[in-house]
Order: C-alpha cells, then sequence, then structure tokens
C-alpha cells in the first residue's frame, strides 16, 4: 500500500504514466479510502490508460468490464452456460450420470459463466476492476452497478453470496455523453483528467515514442497544442500525439510543421470538418 | 480545522455543488491522508463531481486557502456531441383554413374551435428500450426459460423460447415561453400542451417567462377552457420578460435532475428572445442534453420563410437542439407530431 501521493506518482511513471499531481492524489486517496475512482475528461486523455497501469503497478489482474448501450447483468455478473446444462440434462435422463449426481447440480459451480464484475469479487484485491466507458451503459445498469459497489457482494439464488473479502480497486470512466447519477457519484472519488502542459506532452510522448528526438517531440506537442486551441470537435489527445510523432519519427522528419507534417496530420486530427479547419489554420 | 473543512464543504453546497456530510467526511478523511500541500487536489478527488463544477470549486478555495495549485489549465467543458440539427419548413397543403392559420392571427372564437381538432392530436414518442429482457415470441433465445420448461418433458426441449429487449414509455416535458413576446401564440401552445398530456400520466408541463411553474396539474381534466384558466391563474408571471437560461436552470435543478428530463424527450416552446445572459442559457442547455433523450425547440416565429435564429439566446441554445421546428399552425403541430414518432 502506497503511504504517499509522491510513491503513487513514482510508481506510475516507473510504468510509463505521466500523471499529474492531482491523479496522483486521487489514485492515492481511493486506493487508501478504498473508493471506486470515477475519471472523465476529453478522448484520449488516458483514461483508460490509468485502469491497466494500476494493475501494474499492484501486481493485480486487470478485470475490463467494457460498457455499451443494453449491457445488462447476464453479460456483466454471471450467466449459466445453458447449452451445456441441457446436455446435462440429456446424459442426465439417458442414464449416463451417475445416481449421487442429482439434477441440482445442473445449477452447480461448473455451470457458472463468470463474467467480469462476479470475477472481480472473486479475486478481490487480486484484481483491479475497470469499467470502461459507463456513460454508454443505461441508466438501470448503472444502479445495479452502484448495488454492487456498494457492498462488493452479490447472490446468485442458486449458489449463494458471493463477497470480497478485500475488495478490488475500481476505476470508472465516462466519456460524458451522458450524466451518471449523483448517488454513484457521491459513492466514487472524482478525477477530471485535463489534456496534459506542453513540457507534460514532451515527456509523455518521449516515454511513449521512444523513436522520437526531442526537439520532433517538442514541435509535435506545440503543434497539438494549437490545434486544441481551434475548437475542434474532436481535439487530439494524448494517443493522437503519441501516434503522430511515431510516424514523423518514422519518416525521418525532424519537426510537425514541415510537409511530413501536412502529409501525417490524418493521425492528430480524425474528423474531416476538422482537417479542413485545421488546413486553414495551419496555412496562415 | 475540521471545522473550516465543513465551513468549506457548506460554502461549495451553497454554490450549488453536491457536497453533503457524507461527501464533507470524505473530505476530511482525505486532507488527513495527504496533508496540507495537497488539500487542493484532495477537495477535488471529493467534493467535485463533474468537469463544470471545477471552476466554481477553484473559486471557493481560493476565498478559504488563498491561490490554488498552479496545474493544468482547466479548459472550459464541451457539451456531448449532439445529432446534426434538422431544419424543415412548413409544406403548403390546400387543406382547412384554420389548420393552416397561424395561431397569431387567431381569433378567440377559432382557438376555441382549434382547442378541439387538437384533441385529436395524439402525441406518440419512440418507447425506450431497456436493458433487460422479457420473453416475447420473436428475438433471441432465452435458454434459461428453454431449459426450465425441459424439465416438464424429462430432460427433452421440445420448445424453444424466446426473449427480446423490452420496451418502457419514455417521458416528454413540454416547457412553454409565456413571455410579452410569445403572446400572440401562448395560449395556443398551452392549449397544445393540454392534448400533448392527455392520456400520460407521466408526461409533465411547465410555463415560464422570468420564473417557472408547473403546471401539469392545472392542465388536468378534459375541458380545454378551464385548463387555460387554471394553468393562467398559476402563471403569475404570464406576458412578462423572458429569461430563458434562468428558468431552464431551475427546471434542472428542482426538477430535471431528479429525473423527470433523464431520457426524456424535452419540448421547449419558445422565440428564442431572451434578455438573460445567452452564455448560461448555452451552459443549462448542455446540461439538459446530456441529460435528455432528445430536445426539441418550437419557434413560431419560424413561420415566416426569412426567420434566421439570430437572436443570442436562440443562437446559444441551437447547438444542443435536435429537432427545430415551427408549431405557429395547428398543421405545424401535426408535424411536430409526426416528427416526434420519428425521433
Amino acid at each position: 500500500m502506497f503511504r504517499s501521493v509522491e510513491e503513487v506518482e513514482e510508481a506510475l511513471r516507473r510504468e510509463s504514466y505521466l500523471p499529474d499531481r492531482g491523479l496522483a492524489t486521487a489514485i492515492f486517496l481511493a486506493l487508501r479510502m478504498g473508493r471506486p475512482l470515477l475519471l472523465e475528461g476529453e478522448a484520449g486523455v488516458g483514461k483508460t490508460e490509468v485502469g491497466k497501469t494500476l494493475s501494474r503497478i499492484l501486481g493485480a489482474e486487470l478485470v475490463r468490464l467494457q460498457c455499451y448501450e443494453g449491457i445488462d447483468a447476464s453479460q456483466a455478473l454471471y450467466e449459466w452456460d445453458y447449452a451445456r446444462q441441457l446436455l446435462y440434462a440429456r446424459a442426465l435422463q439417458a442414464g449416463e450420470v451417475g445416481v449421487a449426481e442429482r439434477v441440482s447440480e445442473l445449477y452447480g459451480p461448473e455451470f457458472l459463466l463468470e463474467r467480469p464484475l462476479l470475477r472481480a469479487l472473486r479475486a478481490g484485491a487480486g484484481a483491479v476492476l475497470l469499467i470502461d466507458e459507463l456513460d454508454r451503459a443505461d441508466d438501470e445498469f448503472e444502479a445495479f452497478l452502484l448495488e454492487v459497489l456498494a457492498d462488493f457482494q452479490v447472490t446468485i439464488p442458486e449458489i449463494g453470496t458471493i463477497s470480497a473479502a478485500e475488495p478490488p480497486a475500481v476505476v470508472i470512466t465516462s466519456n460524458r455523453t451522458r450524466e451518471l447519477h449523483d448517488a454513484l457519484k457521491r459513492r466514487c472519488l472524482y478525477h477530471w483528467i485535463e489534456f496534459p502542459d506542453l513540457e507534460r506532452e514532451v515527456a509523455i510522448i518521449r516515454l511513449r515514442a521512444p523513436g522520437a528526438s526531442e526537439p520532433l517531440a517538442r514541435s509535435v506537442a506545440e503543434t497539438i497544442a494549437r490545434l486544441r486551441e481551434l475548437d475542434l470537435v474532436k481535439p487530439p489527445g494524448a494517443a493522437e500525439a503519441i501516434d503522430w510523432a511515431q510516424a514523423l519519427s518514422h519518416l525521418g522528419a525532424e519537426s510537425a510543421d514541415g510537409q511530413a507534417g501536412r502529409e501525417t496530420l490524418g493521425w492528430a486530427v480524425k474528423n474531416r470538418e476538422d482537417l479542413r479547419r485545421v488546413e486553414a489554420a495551419l496555412g496562415d | 480545522m475540521i471545522e473550516t473543512l465543513t465551513r468549506f464543504g457548506r460554502a461549495l453546497r451553497d454554490e450549488g455543488l453536491d457536497s453533503g456530510p457524507g461527501r464533507i467526511a470524505d473530505f476530511c478523511r482525505a486532507a488527513a491522508l495527504v496533508g496540507p500541500a495537497d488539500l487542493y487536489w484532495a477537495g477535488r478527488a471529493t467534493l467535485v463531481g463533474g468537469g463544470e463544477e471545477i471552476p466554481v470549486y477553484d473559486e471557493v478555495f481560493r476565498r478559504f486557502f488563498g491561490a490554488t495549485p498552479k496545474g493544468e489549465q482547466h479548459r472550459p467543458i464541451r457539451g456531448p456531441v449532439v445529432v446534426e440539427t434538422e431544419r424543415r419548413r412548413g409544406l403548403a397543403s390546400p387543406v382547412e383554413l384554420l389548420r393552416e392559420k397561424s395561431f397569431s392571427r387567431c381569433s378567440r372564437e377559432e382557438l376555441a374551435a382549434l382547442a378541439k381538432l387538437m384533441n385529436g392530436l395524439t402525441l406518440t414518442i419512440p418507447a425506450r428500450r431497456t436493458r433487460r429482457l422479457e420473453r416475447a415470441r420473436g428475438g433471441r433465445p432465452d435458454l434459461r426459460r428453454t431449459l426450465r420448461r425441459s424439465f416438464r418433458t424429462g430432460g427433452e426441449p421440445l420448445e424453444l423460447l424466446r426473449r427480446s429487449r423490452r420496451r418502457r414509455p419514455r417521458r416528454l416535458v413540454l416547457l412553454l415561453d409565456v413571455s410579452g413576446s410569445m403572446d400572440a401564440y401562448s395560449r395556443a401552445l398551452v392549449l397544445f400542451a393540454h392534448a400533448a398530456l392527455r392520456g400520460h400520466p407521466r408526461w409533465d408541463a411547465f410555463c415560464f417567462g422570468t420564473r417557472l411553474t408547473r403546471v401539469t396539474r392545472a392542465l388536468a381534466g378534459s375541458d380545454p377552457d378551464e385548463a387555460l384558466r387554471r394553468a393562467a391563474a398559476d402563471v403569475v408571471d404570464w406576458d412578462g420578460g423572458t429569461r430563458i437560461g434562468e428558468s431552464l436552470k431551475r427546471f434542472l435543478d428542482d426538477h430535471g435532475h431528479g429525473g423527470l428530463a433523464r431520457g426524456a424527450v424535452v419540448v421547449i416552446c419558445s422565440d428564442g428572445l431572451d434578455v438573460g445572459d445567452p452564455e448560461l442559457l448555452a451552459e443549462q442547455m448542455a446540461r439538459l442534453a446530456r441529460l435528455a433523450y432528445r430536445i426539441v425547440w418550437l419557434n413560431p416565429l419560424q413561420e415566416d420563410p426569412a426567420y434566421e435564429p439570430l437572436a443570442r439566446g436562440m443562437h446559444a441554445a441551437l447547438p444542443h437542439v435536435d429537432l427545430f421546428l415551427s408549431g405557429h399552425s395547428l398543421a405545424s403541430l401535426e408535424e411536430v407530431a409526426d416528427a416526434l414518432a420519428r425521433l
């Protein structure tokens, strides 16, 4: 367990994630207080990456629950393996199964399909549960999730209650396509991840795109910062900056403003209207 | 120290943040864990519940503890991407005069006749597909029930049962501008609301000018005249000024956030002539857009084909509107009904 915010910063850095002070503090507090950490921010600022990195730091298994519209408990928690149950029932009928094994076994643990939430509960502190893009799931799912996160236990009627001895670390991400419920927010610690400032962006690029030289990384970071000022539909995130720097270094370019930069602009700007806008703005 | 932290939490609550006793307790624990240097971040993690709350937090923090730590500049939050706004004009069709006649030129008698016609107008909006599956004739196989059923026949699954997503009706919320500038239309629109709400116990209607009044109750009952009288008695700011942003904020604070607007179709009837702060309006529209399923804006000024949404308020609101229609006559309202069914 971490004893200070500095230790968290240090550990994240060792895993090639450069946090700002606020994020490190929020992670430290979430772990110490045993609370889920809710991360919001524009796409591409590294929300999902936090969960992945955290699992590496803690030496824990990453259990990822990707949310989507219409996700329900049978996809998030558990499901019975009906096909196998049917086969088993047939075998029972044909007398191929011993007398000792009775119908009740149809709902035994071997027919239970584990989904991410159940897996995380069983692994307890040995897992980091990453609930990705929760805003895509609907209200009911959020309410269901709140229940699970409140006491880290679930009851499966046929088997009994399963609870985590020590709750797993939980990271929730949202892109704010819809407002999450206040009850869920109250349950969580919150951090809004900003786009990195110039120096941190340069450091991130150098760390993640080792082929890029310092001047190239700086030039990419500066251009990306300018792009973010343009009020684009989709401003480029850190992921775009890294990809772009990588692409430019493969082409042997020294900066992002030249011919190569123009030709590879699609790595940073991925929307047609945005591209047009950027081309016009970079023209002058 | 705890006392200062608690007062700080309360001050945030006064500014509209959701910092109840539970959160303040979290904040105190967090502050103790990280030490004074990171007090700012301890509060950010425990007392803030959304990016848009950060500027308020920063301001109150500065008031209590001096400077905020130098960090990454907080950029204003952009609203979620909205479905591209669709604009349509009323199609001229030589049907009954009254149906086409603008509400602004209707006499009292004509309005009464229209009220009757409006009763024939039924609004339907698409149901919400919930995550729950229910038994159905078609859809994906329901193996759970198929298996259970097979026990009746000695483990032989004779019948494949199916299930599909359950549908639940969505809520519709009407927000009617009854300020002075809407004078020519507001009575007809209240009649429209009366007709719309019939048969939909969970739907709601509000009137606003400078303040917000819930008129759902007043509009209940079958007699449109009576409903109009009751609504007019309840709404004290009828024919007054307009503060759309503030009214919308009131709606969201008091009703919308609690669930009224969540997943709902919100229909705003207003000319968008706002004396309030357009920035506030844009902010509240963004908030509404995140909660609501679709936002429909009816602006009767659109009956003039040359109309362009240049008014500051209208301009600020438009990026968050999914469907921008007129609603100045019965024919136009029928068009609205059509569009709602296809949302």
